[in-house]
């Protein structure tokens, strides 16, 4: 399976505060990988790095086989890397159309007027929100909030899509459709790594799983597998005394 | 769209209107009106992106010391593009170093900005120091309503590029920068490119109108052209007349400068003190603006 995503040694700190530490990991082509862990593991700190919001004090970040650990968040937008916020951060004051239209612009260099208009709608369909297009996205609920985020990262036709806790506060039939929907977005040809804290959803989803626990990965392989691990238990539920 | 081009059309044939006596007064404030509201726009423009501007006002002085210095040399017109390029050049200049910075911090660094360009008119040998620059009129002055018709082209020039800049890919980049730099860059916007052709295009609107100011003014000094109180009267503008719009600094300029000559003619000393409280009491209960009273949505 060809690497469309590698991180490489990775490590970041925060005044001393060790957030990551020598994390390698990569992401298959088509393949969707969960990375789990405990509060304040690093998991979100990692997806900062990768997708470059953050600059890693050590360590590389490979996307689709170049280098891009010095690229700007938008030029890693522009060689097909998405990403949906843990926390949605809908443009407010712009309707759900237009911030779909701003991905799909400007998320793919040579777009023209017309075509990134077409992807919008095409998009609206698959995520269930075309209902809501006209609608200001700083006036939706969190469910319709939680997909314009998701909807969002997909304008900009990334080929890689990195999605932070996109389930987190959504019920279980909500949960159920997103994960639907995530894997309708993976057979259109786009590999996913997504954080998330619900087990039913990372069993469910994820084809492989890593496990974060103080900045380090502990474990790797299936969510079977991974479960087994001794490690890993101690990292959620402490050592047994 | 149609509100601007109204205003346009209504400031375009003002002189050939019969207002009698009082001609020769609103033609001359009229001048005025229309470079404070041009200049207003232009700030606007920058402000789409979400970064406060207090250099607005230097562009504005590097424009009118720009034509002042040039004028007598090359004549009217070029002297008016020429500074306005001065303008753009600096602007790109404070840009390339400080449009990384956010909101407040890129308002500090532009204030400082202007505080070391009046320093610079202060010293150096051919600005005239403190004493100031006579500037020649307009066309050598054989043109009565010349300053006029500069100052409207100026408008016009600022009421075309706001347009623009409000339709299509521009205005979504300048608003998803304004609105979240974090999740613009995520989503593929060249936040800083956006930032820097803003101001570009803003500092030359605004040098233009210092041209236009000193060809009217005929004189100019270090502390009226680089003056703090033309940065601020350029912001409180668009906050009067509507955010983030065309209309809004058209309807703040015209009705503020009005305002302000009105109140002066009529209660003379003190006017600043009804003129502020009419900007509090706006500023209080129409946090959109004057376009909040009609009704129409920002974004």
């Amino acid at each position: 399976m060809a690497k469309v995503l590698e991180v490489q040694g990775v490590s970041k700190r925060f005044l001393g505060l060790r957030a990551l530490q020598g994390v390698t990991l990569h992401l298959g082509e088509n393949e969707i990988l969960a990375v789990i862990g405990p509060n304040g593991a690093g998991k979100s700190t990692l997806l900062n790095v990768i997708s470059g919001l953050l600059r890693p004090d050590a360590g590389q970040v490979l996307l689709l086989g170049q280098d891009v650990t010095h690229f700007p968040p938008e030029a890693r937008t522009h060689l097909g890397l998405g990403r949906a916020f843990q926390i949605p951060s809908p443009l407010p004051e712009l309707t759900v159309w237009e911030n779909l239209l701003v991905g799909a612009l400007f998320g793919k260099p040579g777009r023209s007027r017309r075509e990134a208009e077409a992807w919008v709608e095409e998009v609206l369909r698959l995520t269930g929100l075309y209902p809501k297009a006209e609608a200001l996205a700083g006036e939706l609920t969190l469910l319709e909030d939680k997909r314009l985020e998701l909807a969002r990262a997909l304008a900009t036709a990334p080929r890689v899509l990195l999605l932070d806790e996109v389930m987190a506060g959504l019920r279980p039939k909500e949960a159920q459709e997103a994960v639907d929907l995530v894997r309708r977005i993976r057979d259109t040809g786009v590999s996913v790594l997504f954080i998330e804290h619900l087990m039913p959803v990372v069993r469910a989803l994820a084809d492989r799983v890593v496990v974060l626990d103080y900045g380090e990965v502990i474990a790797e392989g299936t969510y079977e597998q991974v479960a087994q691990e001794e490690r890993v238990r101690e990292a959620y539920l402490g050592r047994r005394a | 769209m149609r509100g601007a081009v109204l205003f346009l059309l209504v400031f375009a044939l003002l002189p050939f209107l019969p207002l009698g006596v009082w001609r020769a007064y609103l033609l001359d404030a009229g001048v005025f009106m229309l470079l404070y509201t041009a200049l207003a726009l232009s700030w606007d423009l920058v402000a789409r992106t979400g970064q406060l501007s207090l250099a607005h006002g230097a562009f504005f002085g590097l424009g009118a010391y720009g034509v002042g210095l040039l004028v007598p040399h090359v004549g009217t017109l070029p002297a008016l593009v020429l500074g306005s390029l001065l303008a753009g050049c600096f602007a790109l200049l404070l840009g390339s170093v400080t449009l990384r910075l956010h909101g407040l911090y890129f308002a500090i660094a532009s204030l400082a900005f202007s505080e070391v360009l009046r320093t610079l008119a202060l010293k150096l040998p051919f600005t005239g120091g403190p004493i100031g620059l006579a500037v020649p009129p307009a066309f050598g002055g054989g043109v009565p309503l010349a300053p006029y018709y500069l100052a409207f082209a100026v408008l016009a020039v600022a009421v075309g590029l706001s347009l623009w800049a409000e339709r299509g890919p521009f205005r979504l980049a300048q608003a998803a920068c304004r609105q979240s730099e974090p999740v613009a860059r995520v989503l593929g916007v060249r936040v800083v490119r956006v930032k820097l052709l803003s101001l570009l295009l803003g500092s030359l609107v605004a040098g233009l109108a210092g041209g236009v100011y000193a060809m009217k003014a005929l004189f100019i000094n270090p502390y009226e052209a680089f003056s703090l109180g033309r940065a601020v009267e350029a912001l409180v503008i668009p906050i009067f007349g509507g955010l983030y719009t065309t209309l809004g600094p058209l309807l703040g300029g015209v009705v503020l400068v009005g305002l302000e000559q009105v109140l002066r003619l009529w209660i003379q000393e003190g006017y600043l003190v009804v003129y502020g409280a009419i900007l509090i009491l706006v500023i209080l209960f129409l946090p959109r603006g004057l376009l909040g009273l009609l009704g129409r949505r920002r974004g």
